[in-house]
């Protein structure tokens, strides 16, 4: 499911001499780019569910990824409703689901 | 409360915003251009493919590379970019606040250019808003800006430009495109972007929409169903695809806010996409001092937008006094005349929502081309690009008229013929010599060009097309010819296989096949 795209017939190799970091999502160990959005890496990684919406719990995910619409929000070091599409990957980030604002599942709130 | 003061704000480095930026600053006002992203450009570093127009629109040139043209130029004109600044407030006296950081700073321009662009408009059906979901916008800026593919298996909503493009970009990038859908009856964007898709074998659904997406924590499938004249689902119509990844492309909504916030005089205007200003010819609002330009003030596209910004540019400098009424009335009179040549042809702003059956030359638009994507192969001999002679010589299967003509300046013995009506179709002049250099074939954005040789020898006839997709067949690659609607016609083997600096990343691969496929066979799948 989706992944990198290594050498692209227009724009070349990508995220070459990027650096690579390493980050977490949910406590999982992940890998991306520094400075890709995080949206980016948790794309590249798999990552579908980005948070679930606090009345009804459904799933939401990558939408617009201009920041406008707010779908990707999760928790991020600690802080809810960061916009993952327009914030960069660092080292170490501590990435986790959001479930209403909350990085708690609902059973657990 | 610290107020620094600029002679021009401008609010989005994207096209318009930095024009305008670029035309201020030369005439040596004292510019800023906010913008809340961590890179200038706007959506042009998402733009991949060749733009249309002449040469005064860079024409054949791709929009990234039209993006680092423009910030060298803004740059050199000493403008000032101030980005991750998000403006959040424009009020009385065009004070601008902005969020940079955690911080609030107030700004006051004497004058102010709202360049905000546009964001993408969404329908709704069931499964919307399921992970997996996303505007073709967001698939652009995943592979096109960050190398990440969006989906594998991928259905697109859409048949605009925005939707052709988008879905040409996503088969170069590898994913597999399922379907093109469009509760449209007819393709709404450019035919040559329908028929660069169509003919890798991607199949349209014209008068189709989507009914639901499944799946329960993300996209699993899709299913589309048949509409009426009233878009009404037809019964015993639907079809089902397994995807991942659904992509909609239905069209963009100015980001008009500011220029409200500003208390500038708006309208709700379909044609321009809906709230924009109600502006003067160079942008000027109901408010004095207040500019808009490119998308907010109505959706076109990135090469309009950027003539908008230069005039918007142009007239704030004149309202400052850094130029002269007749100076400005010079600049307006040669930008004015660039963009009313692109504002010309059947996708014009003034003929939308318009039924055109024909071109300007009295011939009658392929209806395959505007349901299917493709012209079909007893459609295509009626129009001037396509004859046929002995020897080498251009097919030029452009068949609607939209204001564009690098083929024209490509070819230097005089093979193709558009004239100075530069929305006139063009013609393959019998009279002349092909050298086979190749450059129509890479120049044109539509990828509507063909070197054909229908006899060859050894009852074999050559076709040299454009491939922009990995990865790139090797000379004596076998695989098959695919016709213009996607369908296998015949073998083929790839013969040359051409890429060069002067083709800026399209290749040109000529294939052998059965001299009866000539004008058939317009595109090469390698055997697996």
């Amino acid at each position: 499911m989706a992944g990198r795209i290594k050498t692209h017939p227009i724009l070349g190799a990508q995220n070459e001499g990027k650096r690579v970091v390493t980050f977490t999502y949910d406590g999982k160990e992940m890998q991306g780019y520094e400075g890709e959005p995080i949206a980016a890496a948790l794309k590249a990684n798999g990552v579908m569910v980005h948070r679930y919406t606090m009345k009804q719990h459904k799933p939401r995910g990558i939408f617009c990824a201009i920041g406008r619409c707010t779908d990707c929000v999760m928790v991020v070091d600690g802080e809810p409703n960061v916009r993952t599409c327009m914030t960069p990957l660092a080292e170490g980030m501590d990435v986790r689901t959001q479930y209403g604002v909350s990085d708690k599942p609902f059973d657990r709130q | 409360m610290k107020i620094e003061r600029f002679d021009l704000i401008i609010v989005g480095a994207g096209p318009s915003g930095l024009s305008a930026a670029i035309e201020a600053a030369k005439r040596g006002m004292n510019v800023v251009v906010f913008d809340e992203n961590a890179r200038p450009g706007g959506q042009l570093f998402k733009q991949i493919h060749k733009f249309f127009g002449s040469k005064e629109h860079k024409a054949k040139i791709r929009g990234f590379h039209i993006g680092e043209q423009l910030l060298k130029e803004a740059n050199e004109a000493g403008v000032k970019v101030e980005l991750n600044a998000t403006v959040i407030g424009l009020y009385q006296d065009r004070e601008v606040v902005v969020r940079m950081g955690d911080e609030v700073h107030h700004f006051k321009g004497d004058a102010v250019i709202i360049a905000t662009g546009a964001a993408e408009n969404m329908v709704l059906f069931d499964g919307w808003n399921l992970p997996g979901v996303m505007g073709a916008g967001a698939a652009q800026t995943l592979m096109n800006l960050y190398g990440v593919k969006p989906g594998d298996r991928i259905l697109m909503l859409g048949s605009g430009n925005v939707g052709l493009v988008v879905s040409f970009q996503l088969i170069q990038c590898g994913c597999d495109v399922v379907a093109l859908v469009d509760a449209a009856p007819k393709i709404g964007g450019y035919g040559v972007h329908a028929a660069k898709v169509a003919r890798t074998g991607v199949p349209f659904y014209l008068s189709h929409t989507i009914k639901k997406v499944e799946g329960d924590d993300h996209v699993t499938g899709v299913t589309i169903g048949q509409v009426d004249d009233h878009f009404q689902f037809i019964e015993g119509s639907d079809k089902h695809f397994d995807v991942d990844t659904v992509c909609v492309a239905v069209g963009l909504s100015p980001m008009s806010q500011l220029l409200k916030m500003a208390g500038c005089r708006m309208e709700d205007n379909p044609k321009r996409g809906g709230q924009v200003p109600v502006v003067g010819e160079y942008g000027e609002t109901s408010v004095p001092g207040i500019f808009s330009a490119g998308d907010v003030s109505g959706i076109e596209e990135a090469s309009s937008a950027m003539i908008e910004g230069r005039m918007s540019g142009v007239v704030a400098a004149e309202y400052l006094g850094y130029m002269t009424a007749e100076e400005k009335d010079a600049e307006l009179e040669k930008l004015e005349a660039s963009l009313d040549s692109l504002r010309q042809g059947m996708f014009a702003p003034k003929n939308r929502g318009k039924n055109i059956t024909e071109t300007e030359e009295g011939i009658d638009i392929s209806t395959n081309l505007l349901k299917k994507g493709y012209v079909a192969d007893d459609e295509i001999e009626r129009f001037p690009g396509v004859v046929h002679k002995a020897g080498l010589h251009p097919v030029l299967e452009c068949t609607q008229n939209i204001p564009c003509n690098p083929c024209q300046d490509a070819c230097t013995r005089g093979c193709i013929s558009i004239g100075d009506n530069i929305t006139s179709l063009p013609i393959s002049v019998t009279d002349s010599t092909c050298v086979n250099c190749g450059m129509c074939v890479a120049s044109c954005p539509g990828q509507a060009i063909f070197l054909v040789n229908e006899d060859a020898g050894d009852g074999s006839a050559t076709i040299t097309l454009p491939y922009e997709f990995m990865p790139l067949p090797d000379t004596g690659s076998k695989g098959k010819a695919l016709g213009r609607d996607g369908s296998v016609v015949c073998d083929a083997e790839v013969v040359q296989v051409r890429s060069g600096k002067a083709f800026d990343g399209t290749s040109l691969l000529t294939i052998k096949v059965p001299k009866e496929y000539a004008m058939k066979a317009r595109f090469f799948k390698a055997a697996v």
